[in-house]
């Protein structure tokens, strides 16, 4: 029954990462509520504005502790190498849409979707690695 | 690299789970080694060589020094 990993780190990644996840939640909801009601202006609203990307934020550190945390130098270095990849690819796409929209060609990106661009990818490339490591 | 892990596991009976249980690593990660995809560090190769009770140039084979037996 307990579909939890054995791994101790990656135990410890999927907890931290349910907790910034659901705080991400509450957070957006919260900032989506407040700012069609109160309005508010001034630092009160930079601070509500930011409030979102906050967990956003915890959730690469998260992976950052992740990865030191790791004790599995292959499952490292698969990780290390997804995300290089994720990194890369994430670079060039948004380089490439950067300059579709300068001519008018795409709709205007906006920045949040950068990280689960980077994250989808890294994704995919962990795929790939992990078959042709097999 | 190269290496005698399957050899040295299958003298022991040993499944890539029962190795990776001793070295404290993932059975994917046993794959990737003793498939030559992944090189372990130093740290492992010699926890792989205590465990084995050998050194790690008898599991490990470097092509590089064996073409240099060669000359």
């Amino acid at each position: 029954m307990n579909q939890l990993p054995k791994n101790p780190a990656l135990r410890r990644y999927l907890y931290r990462f349910l907790i910034a996840m659901s705080l991400y939640v509450v957070f957006l909801v919260t900032a989506l509520w407040a700012f069609p009601i109160y309005h508010p202006t001034g630092p009160l609203a930079y601070l509500l504005g930011i409030l979102p990307a906050l967990p956003i934020i915890a959730v690469i550190v998260i992976v950052g502790f992740y990865l030191a945390e790791e004790k599995d130098e292959f499952q490292q270095r698969v990780l290390m190498q997804a995300m290089i990849w994720g990194i890369g690819a994430t670079l060039a796409i948004t380089t490439a849409w950067g300059f579709l929209e300068v001519f008018k060609l795409v709709p205007q990106l906006p920045l949040y979707v950068v990280f689960p661009l980077f994250c989808a990818l890294t994704g995919f490339s962990t795929g790939m690695l992990k078959s042709k490591y097999k | 690299m190269k290496n005698r892990i399957r050899v040295l596991r299958a003298e022991r009976d040993w499944s890539q789970a029962d190795l990776a249980l001793r070295l404290e690593v993932s059975r994917q990660s046993v794959n990737a080694i003793e498939t030559g995809k992944f090189d372990p560090s130093l740290p492992l190769a010699f926890k792989l060589a205590r465990l084995f009770e050998t050194t790690i140039e008898a599991i490990f084979d470097d092509e590089i020094a064996e073409d240099n037996r060669g000359l």
